[in-house]
């Protein structure tokens, strides 16, 4: 498994990995989310499990199980420690503890080392039978609800430490805290090479004029994505610069809203017939990792977002990104190096024009913007960095630590 | 080529961030938590910021932060020009950044806030040291080596070696082990201040080059 990375990892990952593994060989390490299919930490735990596993950590995943009622609670939860204004009363907070209780009960909760991801099980804690414990918040709780993140901190701090996606994202919990990004798999069939044959497949199923530039956004039809500002930042490049505008996304059958802001933005790109937007069904990751592949510039143009892994999803194919300067991307993208940040639809259709008319700077950052994320953003590392935070808690008040 | 008694081990290392839940928003919440921070947090945000491989307009991440995120050009400016390695200690450097902040907010107006997000967050790290697994028994083995090395590896030997020995692991070596000290002086007189990583390595491969050439003709092709 590690040796397919070889030759697309950096080597100190593969390198450091081994060597943590040979470290902490035959401990035991379990990761307790709430749910194994869908999002994107179900996404990377699959992927990183097979990585642990060789490396000599005997690695287990287990899923809380609640019913309707506690998924209700937990949403509202991760909605008000993002900073939404929800209540959550004292019969709520009951019923998550209650819920954690019973999976306790039915869990194997024994292991060296715990990863708990995310607020549905965070109260486990309370649980705990011994071994390192780690809250691993995928979170942003930069302006979080405070009463909620109060509550949620008393938990916390009976953790050995927690971990944060950005320094932005962290609270003072009280707890050791570590910062480790995302990471994107360069395997996975969202981001492997594809062939000419697959291209072309893509190409020509969706109409896609080969002469033409292509600017693509991928991502659902939601207000916080601005894809009504892309089409605005596409007819104001339109005016000297002839290109097509995608706008891929799957539709939001289960979500009110976003049927909505797909009707809104279909009125808006009205009957212009440069204007893609192309509903893909879940799971079209071969169909996405082509587009970006297909287009010329790649957009994420968010006025909030989260760590905003697409970016480094388009960085990695080698792609100029124009994202907006807001979540994780400020670190993905570093502005007139990997890629431009913009503050505004102005500002995108600015870059947008300036990668078109210069497609020397455009490859030049492309290249950059690849080697960046290869450096920094690939599930070798992430699977390292959760290795070195491990180590580090089993050398407790240690700056600097030889292998 | 002859073997040299002492090989030159190539090491390689990583930070493994870690918030301390502090952050600023101005400038003199900045300079208020500089004053208390702990000690490893100013060694992440000035030494340690060539770790990162790229380092962008200035040279320490108070001075970058000074300029991008308050607008301080003055500032920053004067913040880069601090060499972080002619101090005695971490302390000594904590003083030099207070007095120059101090400084500034005693003859300048009153810098405005950031924007919310673009706060300094105070960090440090913990930093892991492991073998790459590869030495150099020669000079051109060592050549051999620098061109391949993971990046991190002319971090480790040409930057953290300053804090741990007063000069880059290279020149050391180059000098004590190999007897080039011409070779050592030219990597010593590398401006840390103002080149990526790649740009060190190909210096220091192309510098390597001309001496292992050098050395295969005085000795007709090497041996």
């Amino acid at each position: 498994m590690i040796s397919r990375y070889a030759g697309i990892a950096p080597a100190r990952d593969l390198i450091l990995l081994r060597k943590l593994g040979e470290k902490l060989q035959g401990k035991t390490l379990l990761h307790i989310n709430s749910t194994r299919a869908g999002g994107g930490v179900a996404e990377i735990l699959h992927r990183m499990l097979p990585i642990l596993k060789e490396v000599g950590i005997e690695t287990r995943w287990e899923v809380l199980e609640g019913d309707e009622r506690f998924f209700d609670i937990t949403k509202k939860l991760h909605n008000t420690l993002q900073g939404d204004a929800v209540t959550i009363d004292e019969d709520m907070w009951q019923y998550h503890f209650e819920v954690n209780r019973k999976n306790a009960e039915r869990l194997d909760l024994e292991a060296d080392a715990v990863l708990i991801h995310d607020p549905q099980p965070v109260p486990l804690i309370a649980f705990k039978k011994g071994g390192t414990w780690i809250w691993r918040c995928h979170i942003d709780l930069s302006a979080p609800c405070r009463d909620v993140c109060s509550r949620i901190a008393t938990y916390c701090q009976k953790y050995d430490a927690s971990v944060f996606s950005v320094a932005k994202f962290a609270q003072a919990m009280g707890t050791e805290e570590f910062i480790i990004p995302p990471s994107i798999d360069p395997l996975a069939e969202k981001n492997r090479e594809l062939s000419d044959g697959e291209l072309q497949e893509v190409r020509d199923r969706f109409g896609l004029d080969k002469n033409r530039p292509i600017l693509l956004q991928v991502s659902r039809f939601d207000r916080f994505k601005d894809p009504v500002g892309v089409i605005k930042a596409y007819r104001a490049v339109k005016k000297y610069n002839d290109c097509i505008l995608v706008l891929a996304g799957s539709p939001a059958t289960d979500d009110p809203e976003g049927a909505i802001v797909l009707q809104e933005v279909r009125d808006y790109a009205a009957d212009d017939p440069d204007i893609r937007i192309l509903l893909l069904p879940p799971f079209s990751d071969m169909d996405i990792n082509a587009l970006q592949r297909l287009a010329t510039i790649i957009l994420q143009k968010s006025v909030r977002e989260g760590f905003g892994l697409t970016v480094s999803e388009a960085m990695w194919k080698g792609k100029a990104v124009i994202g907006g300067a807001t979540g994780g991307i400020p670190l993905q993208i570093l502005h007139g190096v990997t890629g431009f940040l913009v503050h505004s639809v102005d500002g995108a259709a600015f870059r947008i024009r300036q990668l078109l008319n210069d497609p020397e700077m455009a490859a030049k950052i492309g290249t950059d913007a690849k080697e960046y994320v290869r450096q920094n953003f690939l599930i070798t590392r992430h699977t390292r960095d959760y290795l070195s935070a491990w180590y580090c808690l089993e050398n407790s008040g240690k700056d600097v630590i030889e292998l | 080529m002859e073997k040299i008694s002492e090989p030159f081990e190539f090491k390689e290392c990583i930070g493994i961030l870690k918030a301390t839940g502090r952050k600023a928003a101005s400038l003199r919440e900045l300079r208020d938590i500089l004053a208390v921070v702990r000690a490893g947090s100013i060694y992440h945000h000035t030494y340690q910021y060539f770790m990162r491989g790229r380092f962008l307009e200035y040279t320490n991440d108070f001075a970058q932060w000074a300029g991008e995120g308050l607008g301080e050009r003055a500032l920053s400016e004067e913040l880069s020009n601090i060499d972080p390695y002619e101090f005695r200690d971490i302390e000594e450097v904590r003083k030099k950044l207070l007095d120059v902040i101090d400084g500034y907010l005693g003859h300048s107006p009153a810098p405005r806030e950031a924007m919310a997000g673009a706060e300094f967050y105070f960090n440090e790290t913990v930093t892991i040291i492991y073998p790459a697994g590869i030495r150099a028994e020669n000079l051109a083995e060592f050549l051999i080596a620098i061109r391949f090395i993971d990046i991190n590896a002319i971090y480790y030997h040409f930057y953290d070696a300053r804090v741990r020995l007063g000069t880059n692991d290279f020149s050391s070596w180059f000098d004590r082990m190999i007897n080039k000290p011409e070779l050592a002086a030219a990597v010593s007189a590398i401006d840390p201040f103002m080149h990526d990583l790649e740009w060190i390595r190909r210096y220091i491969a192309g510098a390597v080059e001309v001496e292992v050439q050098r050395d295969m003709e005085m000795t007709g092709g090497g041996g």
